[in-house]
């Protein structure tokens, strides 16, 4: 963890509420990207990401106890996402689920699940892991995957592999239940 | 007659409106992490029928791939994502938060005044029987 961000975080849980909320700015500046982009994995979306974040620090500010042991970035995330984020999370589409068939709990495992041994990783070490796994995948599978990388539609990955969407969509199935299982054996649990 | 004319306009009208009903798990998932790239998930969730849901409700297989969906979403595109104009979004905060303070604040008799309307209708129901 870098000093500007140690520092914002003990300003963060000093007990004077006024020097917290001083102490918040610093702590945005530190953690925002970090955050956004963590978030974004589970929102796929800018503004949604900005306003869950923007609620996240309110109540970090509120009640920053969980945060007085954090030493590591990752433990940082972890806490965050735990404590904070996932409350959050779930309400975004809470009120939406009243005219949904899908039952609130699944509501809940969709938008803001229990944390993995996958989702505690970084981004740097997501895409390493990624750029392995994806390597000992066949070149088929893999190039439906980069290519929905890519931003590509399912059509478009059907005509680059010669192939129908309905074989795109299973193949696209297939190969990211495969991909979660190389994932898991590159990182085991603790 | 009237009845069986009813019965195929509304079998052709859901046939036009709602290609993708009852779509299989292998499609649920790919409609799912296409709504998660683009960042439309309400609309992915509002297309779903009663027995597409019950479907991905019971299917593991599913879940286990959300994660992984989750995972590329993150690993290919929350980089690309637009940064905000940062003193904006700090001065939100410190919005957010002095509306906080300023509601701590409140006096505890008008807290009981400005208590929130009751949303649904059993629960007007049941603060009017009281």
């Amino acid at each position: 963890m870098n000093r500007r961000l140690r520092n914002a975080l003990e300003g963060l849980t000093n007990p004077d509420v006024e020097r917290r909320r001083r102490a918040m700015e610093p702590f945005v500046r530190a953690t925002f990207g970090m955050f956004t982009r963590y978030l974004y994995r589970y929102l796929g979306n800018e503004v949604e990401c900005e306003d869950v974040l923007e609620d996240v620090y309110a109540d970090i500010w509120e009640n920053p106890d969980r945060l007085r042991n954090v030493t590591t970035e990752k433990q940082l995330l972890r806490t965050v996402y735990l404590y904070y984020m996932r409350k959050r999370l779930r309400e975004v589409y809470r009120r939406l689920n009243r005219n949904l068939y899908l039952s609130q709990t699944h509501m809940k495992n969709l938008v803001a699940p229990e944390l993995g041994v996958l989702e505690t990783m970084s981004q740097s070490e997501l895409r390493q892991a990624l750029h392995r796994t994806l390597g000992r995948l066949k070149a088929r599978e893999r190039r439906a995957i980069e290519l929905w990388m890519e931003g590509m539609s399912n059509r478009a990955i059907a005509n680059d592999l010669n192939t129908t969407v309905g074989a795109v969509k299973m193949l696209e199935f297939r190969t990211m239940l495969k991909l979660r299982k190389m994932l898991h054996d590159y990182c085991p649990e603790d | 007659m009237i009845i069986v004319l009813k019965i195929s306009y509304v079998f052709l009208w859901e046939q036009e409106t709602m290609p993708g009903t009852n779509r299989e798990i292998h499609e649920l998932l790919v409609d799912y992490t296409g709504a998660l790239r683009d960042g439309h998930i309400p609309v992915f969730l509002k297309s779903l029928t009663r027995e597409e849901a019950h479907r991905m409700a019971s299917s593991q297989e599913f879940w286990d791939a959300t994660e992984t969906a989750r995972i590329l979403n993150g690993a290919g595109f929350a980089d690309k994502a637009v940064p905000p104009n940062m003193s904006l979004f700090i001065s939100r905060v410190d919005a957010e938060i002095a509306s906080r303070l300023k509601k701590a604040k409140v006096s505890p008799r008008a807290k009981r005044r400005t208590q929130p309307e009751p949303e649904t209708r059993t629960e007007r129901k049941a603060e009017r029987s009281i």
